[in-house]
Parts: C-alpha cells; sequence; structure tokens
C-alpha cells in the first residue's frame, strides 16, 4: 500500500499543485514544504484528498512539517493512521500484520 | 507593571501550576516557563546578549519558542521572530538588517543558515534543556524596544517594524479589558509570532495567567484539525484571519455540532470578512464577535464589535472606532473615501534602521466615515495587497522571481478574493530558457516565506503594458477574471 498511495499522493500533487508536471520535478523525496510546492492551504487542500480519497483523516496533533516535507512521509503517515478505504480492500492482505 | 516580561514573573507567583503555554512540544506552567525564561536569559546574557541587543528567533511555533522569547525581553533584548516558514536566505537577510546578537534556532536550521551569516554569529539550540539559573538585571524602559516584526517590502527587502514594550501594552491592555480576559480563558494563538495578531494571544493570556495553544504552521489552515482543536482545547477566545474562520466554516464541518459552551469571543483581522459567512458564524455561536483592524506598524487601532443590525447589511461590518489608546482620523473630504491616519501610543517607534517615526501614520488604507464616527474599510491606496491576512507587496515576490536566471521579466498580481485569494506570478523566460513551474517555485522558496511564493505560475510571451511603459496589473488581473491566463 505503501507505494500505491505514495503514487497517488504524487500524482495529485502533480495535478493540482504544480500545473501538470510536465518536466516531472516532483519524487518522492522532494521536500515539499521547503520548495514551496506546500503551503498551510495547500496541505489542507492535501487533508481533504487524503480523507476523501485514501479514508485517513490526521489528527491535528499529526500536522508536523516533520510529516508533511516529502510524499514520502506523507505515505509513510497515512499508512501507520489508516484503514484503508474500502475501495482499498483488495490491497489489506498486502499490509504487514499489526 | 510596564514590561511585557514582568507579566510571566507575576503570574508565576500568583499562579504557578497554571498553564501557560501549550504546543507542538507539550505543555508549560506558569512556574515551568518562568523557570526556563530565566535560565535561558542567564544563558543568553552569557553568549554575550546586553540590553538592546536583538535576538533572533528562527523557528516553528513551540514552548521553547515562546520561552526563547521571554528570554530575551529578560536580558534586556530584542526579539526578532520570523516567520517559521521563511528559508535560510530569508531569514539571514533579516539577519542582515537587524545584526542579532544570538539566532536561537535547531541544529538543523542553524547548519542551513551560517553559510550566510557573519561566521562570528552566535546561536542557541532551542531544544536544548538547561540548568536552572538566575539571569543578571538587565534594565530595560518601557520605551525601549520590545520586538521587531518583519513585513512584507515593495523593493524585496522586508522591513523591520519596531514596537517598544509600551506600544505593545497599549493595545494588550485594551485587548485585556475590551474582553476582560482572565486566568481561566484559553486563547488560540492562530497567527505565526511574526505577525502582529499573535501578540493578542500571547499577551492577552501571560498578562492575566490564561492559558495560550499554539497552532503551527501546518494545522494552521487544515480546516477539519482545526474546528477539532478549537473543541478539543475548549478555547474561550479565537483571534485568527477571517479565512481560517470560513475554512473551519467552509470545509470543516465546524457548525455541523452545536457551539462549544467555552467559546465566548472570536476575533479576527487582516482581511474583510465575506458578510454571508459572517452571518453564519454569528447564526451558530453565542460568542462575542470582534472585527479589529490596523496595520503591524500600529497593531489594532480600530475595532468595531459585530451587532445584530451589521448583519443585516449587505456589506462586510465597519472596521469600528478607535482602540489601543489611539487616536484615528481620515483628511478626506466629507463624504468621499480618504485615507485613515493614526496617532497615539500604539504606534511603532520606526522601521529598524531607519529615521524614528514621528507625527501620525498613514496607513495607506482608504476608509469612509459613518454617521455614527465608525470607520469603514475601502481599500488601499497603492499595490499592497494581502492573501489570508498577510501583508504581500507585490514587488516583494517580484524581486525574487527577477533574480532566478531562467527569467527574463515578471509580475505578480493577487487573484481571488478571501479563501481564493492567491500570489499569481506571470513570467517571461529568456530566450532558449526551458524550465518546470516547480524550477520557479523552489526559486522563489529559497528566498521567501511560503505566504509571499506565488501559488500559480504563467508563462508568458510578454507582458501587458500600460501607455507609459508600465505593467499593466490591471489587465493581468482582468486575464484571471476571465480564465484567460495563458
Amino acid at each position: 500500500m505503501q507505494a500505491d498511495v505514495e503514487q497517488r499522493l504524487v500524482e495529485f500533487i502533480r495535478d493540482k499543485f504544480l500545473a501538470g508536471d510536465p518536466e516531472g520535478e516532483l519524487g518522492a523525496d522532494t521536500p515539499l514544504l521547503q520548495w514551496g510546492i506546500l503551503d498551510s492551504l495547500k496541505v489542507a487542500i492535501l487533508l481533504t484528498f487524503i480523507r476523501e480519497q485514501l479514508g485517513v483523516i490526521v489528527p491535528f496533533q499529526h500536522l508536523s512539517a516533520k510529516n508533511f516535507g516529502t510524499v514520502g512521509g506523507i505515505a509513510k503517515l497515512v499508512r501507520e493512521l489508516g484503514e484503508p478505504a474500502p475501495d482499498y480492500a483488495d490491497s489489506v492482505h498486502s499490509l504487514p500484520p499489526a | 507593571m510596564t514590561r511585557l516580561h514582568e507579566a510571566v514573573r507575576a503570574a508565576a507567583r500568583r499562579h504557578p501550576d497554571r498553564p501557560a503555554v501549550t504546543g507542538p512540544d507539550g505543555s508549560l506552567t506558569y512556574a515551568e516557563l518562568d523557570r526556563r525564561a530565566d535560565a535561558m536569559a542567564a544563558h543568553l546574557a552569557a553568549a554575550g546578549v546586553r540590553p538592546g541587543d536583538r535576538v533572533l528567533i528562527w523557528a516553528a511555533k513551540s514552548c521553547a519558542v515562546v520561552t526563547a522569547m521571554q528570554a530575551a525581553l529578560r536580558a534586556g533584548a530584542v526579539y526578532v521572530p520570523l516567520d517559521s516558514t521563511s528559508p535560510a536566505r530569508r531569514a539571514a537577510k533579516v539577519a542582515r538588517d537587524c545584526t542579532p546578537r544570538v539566532v536561537c534556532t535547531t541544529p538543523e536550521r542553524a547548519r542551513e543558515i551560517a553559510p550566510w551569516l557573519d561566521s562570528a554569529t552566535v546561536f542557541v539550540n532551542l531544544g536544548e534543556p538547561l540548568p536552572a539559573a538566575v539571569p543578571p538585571p538587565a534594565e530595560t524602559g518601557e520605551d525601549d524596544l520590545a520586538f521587531i516584526l518583519y513585513t512584507s517590502g515593495s523593493t524585496g527587502d522586508p522591513k523591520g517594524v519596531c514596537l517598544s514594550h509600551a506600544n505593545a501594552f497599549a493595545f494588550v491592555r485594551w485587548a485585556i479589558a475590551t474582553l476582560a480576559i482572565g486566568p481561566d480563558d484559553r486563547l488560540a494563538n492562530h497567527a505565526p509570532f511574526s505577525f502582529d495578531l499573535s501578540v493578542l494571544d500571547l499577551y492577552g493570556a501571560l498578562c492575566t495567567g490564561a492559558a495560550v495553544h499554539l497552532v503551527g504552521a501546518e494545522l494552521a489552515y487544515a480546516p477539519v484539525q482545526l474546528a477539532e482543536f478549537l473543541r478539543q482545547r475548549e478555547i474561550s477566545v479565537w483571534y485568527s484571519v477571517p479565512s481560517a474562520l470560513m475554512l473551519m466554516l467552509r470545509e470543516g464541518g465546524l457548525l455541523d455540532r452545536p457551539a462549544p459552551p467555552s467559546l465566548r469571543a472570536v476575533l479576527f483581522a487582516g482581511e474583510v470578512f465575506p458578510i454571508g459567512a459572517l452571518r453564519e458564524l454569528a447564526g451558530w455561536t453565542r460568542a462575542r464577535l470582534l472585527n479589529l483592524y490596523g496595520p503591524t506598524e500600529t497593531n489594532v487601532c480600530t475595532a468595531h464589535e459585530v451587532r445584530a443590525e451589521d448583519l443585516l447589511r449587505d456589506r462586510p461590518v465597519p472596521i469600528g472606532t478607535a482602540a489601543s489608546g489611539d487616536t484615528v482620523w481620515t483628511a478626506g473630504p466629507p463624504g468621499e473615501p480618504g485615507e485613515l491616519y493614526v496617532r497615539g501610543p500604539s504606534v511603532m517607534r520606526g522601521y529598524w534602521g531607519k529615521e524614528p517615526h514621528r507625527g501620525p501614520y498613514a496607513t495607506g488604507d482608504l476608509v469612509t466615515v459613518r454617521d455614527d464616527g465608525a470607520f469603514e474599510y475601502v481599500g488601499r491606496r497603492d499595490a499592497m495587497a494581502k492573501v489570508r491576512g498577510h501583508r504581500v507587496e507585490p514587488g516583494d515576490v517580484e524581486a525574487a522571481l527577477h533574480t532566478c536566471p531562467v527569467v527574463a521579466e515578471a509580475a505578480v498580481v493577487v487573484g481571488g478574493e478571501a479563501l481564493e485569494a492567491r500570489l499569481v506570478a506571470f513570467v517571461v523566460l529568456r530566450p532558449g530558457a526551458r524550465t518546470g513551474v516547480l524550477a520557479i517555485k523552489r526559486h522563489c522558496a529559497e528566498r521567501l516565506p511560503t505566504y509571499l511564493i506565488p501559488g500559480e505560475v504563467h508563462t508568458v510571451s510578454a507582458l501587458p503594458r500600460t501607455g507609459n511603459g508600465k505593467i499593466d496589473r490591471t489587465a493581468l488581473a482582468g486575464t484571471l477574471r476571465e480564465g484567460s491566463a495563458v
């Protein structure tokens, strides 16, 4: 699920915040906050995506620069916090046992 | 009490075990905050900080940052809180302007900024536990500076607004009296410490023995989480830009549940609150609603408490009448919009490195006067814009874009209003240059705090000009409205 979440986050950020990223500049380790890809308002848009599309509500205590610094970091947080959304049921078996 | 740091000492004696600050790094009681501020003040003094020196604080909001602010004041110094999202280069620009004796930050940030600063710069690690110590006494008068708030400057250089203890107290005393803030209150601190709104939350709490709950940059505009924070922390006094409240209303489900009984005052400032959203807020909570107004240079100089009849009008509520002991007036002809002037105890001492400010402060804001004496905000008389309450000089952003090697020319305008407000950059690339949006954003991000980074970047073949050769910003803004930006 990690890679899958990561891919969906990358696609969403490319599409929403980087005009499609035609030069393919965004990766899992790109510093999102440091390079100005995410600001506080865009974090909010991303949280809506995470809630509605990935089925994970991120509690306010987890909103930190550390967790939102890279796509990899966000994907890790989403995985740790979340039960997968219903349309993700198929990939549940690939999660390591809790 | 005439100096800001006396407040915590007094509160620590009266309410040692009450919570003072809660942030992402935990909570401090008044006794703990007092002890830590003393220990850090002694540490700062040992590092060479003398009365009148500047102490730059560059870090995400935390109890440790609040402690550093108090410590700087106890050492007789002037603290300079930087927007935590400011990159090293911007922080260094501020440092070169205010020449701090010490930079309080994290070890990672110290490594990042060190190459940009004088090799003699002393760094103090904000996370380091310090042994208990008593700082040497520092004589500070009420007219000495307490802090410098850096704001966007039209030429690309941030301007340092210098505020004395007396300046801050003029506003803080007014706010405490107006809101009757007491030790049982729980204030939300939404604005960054570099933003003048934060002075109310911090000192409104610290001067009364109340608790202040910090909202970090990542939480500040997350609607669902922010609404949850308001409830869980049982906030009684909320102060933010209207955008944050609107996000909670529209996307955070704030109105889906009854208003928390703890919430007794909601204050907003920094931008216009659209009347429709304000009506929804007023219909949900019985808390007092107040519209505050004032640039960083004066902090709050007018205020208006929202009344039932204000909500019947189809226009924003007035910015109100004089506050903080100030005198405010407009020089325009009767009935016409005129510029708002401010004189009084909350008006800044001046910009850092410039001549002291004297006489009335001209806000650059155009207002009209109502029959009842209250002012209504009309607009700006210059290019300065607001994005979610943050003051934005397009020239500041353009200056950063112009240093980008692939950019031949750039113009920045604000597109949209309220929640949709965003900075839009139009850039003409040098012949043969190729670049992605990310590269340009990254270039800006290395130079500007995030609120100044253009949300949209459009590459164009040429910028529209007015008859006299100036960039035609109205035309650019127009292309955005028509959705025909190329």
